[in-house]
């Protein structure tokens, strides 16, 4: 393992620490183990608050995206592993401002379990709480099984969009309601290079030939849909772009937001050489792409590879999307 | 017979023991499907399940408590989370009691079960920790002398590993791992069987 790091079971510690010295104007620590991230400002009386958690590994996701229009508090696990149901509280009650606490994160197991037990500990407090899963991935099980589909670099949006109606006065119920309309429009698709190797564990996630890609690969290696030998950029591309808008039902006339992530290790420039195939597709569609995020946005530490997410747009969705927000890795308006 | 509070800790402290003792083969055999963290999820469990267990406990009820709120201080992987909720079971259904009786053995079992199926979202015949705990419960229902407890309970979760072997995996990360999990033993099942463990 060559990582730049002190002991490995310090690695989400102390990233955290330094997160949150490198920008005391956006994060603060709190919590039994300093494991929940939250606004440096006090939460706003009579505001919902919006809430995500996950395990380390994929900044900026979930922490980051704690900051002014997006999510007021982050509990935050090891590397690829879920946080402490007393995280998870913690979080919920730092944000909480007297009108409810959105729950919003990805599609795992031991996510959702923590997340309900605390929700369910805070009701008996009186703390009211809604839940919305982001579970975008579709190579992670066919359209019939939705519903076990893990949530990737989608939730981004839906942490913009939730986090732009929270700020706007809108209550838990609206709140709740817009986070799932963004999460239900939203569609990703990962391709995978190179694994990454998650300290404590000290190996690779994954084992892949120097010459191959994987394609619908998830962010903690879990498998795709086939394996087999790299290809042209642009055929990666339209194949990936194939499989999130076919699952949109796209057509000439529709708006999108486009989405292409580094899953950490590939660089800009492969990224806009994806980019550049996408939006030549999209336009050739007749398809309007809305405000492009080409960038780290979601990652899988050094992972190397890429995934694609559409979010289909009506007037409500985009207006939300365009609202002002700042965290110190995304900055809108 | 009977266990007191007192008893209970010395069981749950023993359990702590066996979790530390197993963290390194449940890793190994969580790696083969999984992220390989479930012998380290244990291990914290266990940690600070021996820090919570000073002796203090009054009722089992509280050695329950503290127990619960050890596992979901420790950890945030499923196994750490399923664990908390196995102990506020227990927790929640000893809470009148003084003592704990053989015969009400069974039954918290099957409390605990269904607890663990609803928070879960599995069911039994997914090889998974609850197949373990079934199996576990058959073997005492109805069981009268408490010394052969531990032998029965050992030999109910070994079988239910081998009985489970050949079967894919339908819950968790290893579900996408379906055909490669036939023939590997459940790293949950283990985990029970050595939380159990073998009688001295």
């Amino acid at each position: 393992m060559k990582k730049l790091l002190n002991d490995p079971n310090d690695y989400a510690d102390e990233a955290l620490e330094g997160m949150c010295l490198a920008h005391p104007e956006f994060y603060r620590q709190s919590g039994e183990t300093s494991r929940v991230i939250h606004r440096a400002s006090a939460q706003i009386k009579g505001k919902v608050g919006v809430v995500s958690g996950g395990g380390s590994g994929h900044l900026p996701v979930f922490a980051g995206y704690v900051g002014s229009g997006l999510l007021d508090a982050c509990s935050v696990g090891n590397v690829f592993a879920g946080p402490t149901v007393g995280d998870c509280m913690d979080a919920m009650k730092i944000a909480d401002g007297g009108a409810g606490v959105l729950c919003l994160y990805g599609n795992y197991g031991g996510d959702r379990m923590n997340f309900d037990m605390a929700g369910e500990i805070l009701a008996l407090d009186g703390l009211a709480s809604t839940t919305v899963l982001v579970a975008d991935d579709v190579a992670s099980a066919p359209k019939s099984e939705s519903i076990k589909r893990r949530g990737v670099a989608g939730m981004i949006y839906a942490f913009k969009i939730a986090g732009a109606s929270a700020a706007a006065g809108a209550d838990l119920e609206a709140v709740t309601a817009i986070a799932q309309k963004a999460a239900s429009a939203c569609r990703t698709i990962g391709v995978a290079l190179t694994p990454c190797t998650v300290p404590e564990a000290g190996k690779p996630t994954f084992e892949i030939a120097v010459d191959e890609i994987e394609m619908g690969m998830g962010i903690h290696g879990e498998p795709g849909i086939w394996r087999g030998k790299l290809r042209p950029a642009d055929e990666i591309a339209a194949e990936m772009l194939q499989r999130v808008s076919v699952e949109l039902e796209l057509a000439a006339g529709d708006r999108v937001s486009v989405l292409v992530n580094s899953l950490g290790s590939t660089p800009h420039e492969e990224l806009f050489i994806l980019y550049r195939q996408i939006a030549k597709s999209l336009a050739a569609e007749g398809i309007a792409i809305v405000m492009p995020l080409v960038g780290r946005y979601a990652t899988s530490m050094e992972m190397t590879g890429a995934s694609l997410t559409l979010i289909k747009l009506d007037d409500e969705l985009e207006t939300l999307l365009k609202a002002p927000a700042k965290c110190a890795f995304w900055s809108v308006g | 017979m009977s266990w007191t509070a007192f008893d209970i800790e010395i069981w749950l402290r023993n359990c702590a023991d066996r979790m530390t003792a197993a963290a390194p083969e449940l890793n190994a055999l969580d790696g083969q499907l999984g992220d390989g963290d479930l012998g380290a999820t244990l291990q914290k469990c266990a940690e600070f399940m021996r820090l919570g267990l000073s002796g203090a406990a009054s009722l089992p009820t509280d050695a329950f408590k503290t127990a619960a709120t050890a596992c979901a201080r420790a950890s945030g992987s499923s196994f750490g989370t399923l664990l908390a909720v196995a102990f506020m079971v227990l927790a929640k259904e000893t809470a009148d009691k003084r003592v704990l009786l053989m015969e009400d053995v069974a039954p918290l079992l099957e409390k605990v079960t269904a607890a663990l199926m609803v928070r879960g979202r599995s069911k039994l015949g997914d090889k998974t920790a609850l197949d373990s705990l079934e199996a576990i419960r058959l073997a005492v229902t109805n069981l009268e002398d408490p010394k052969d407890l531990q032998r029965l309970c050992c030999a109910a979760s070994e079988r239910a590993i081998e009985d489970f072997r050949m079967r894919p995996n339908m819950m968790g990360r290893a579900r996408m791992f379906a055909e490669k999990s036939v023939g590997l033993a459940d790293p949950g099942m283990v985990a029970v069987a050595r939380i159990v463990g073998r009688p001295s």
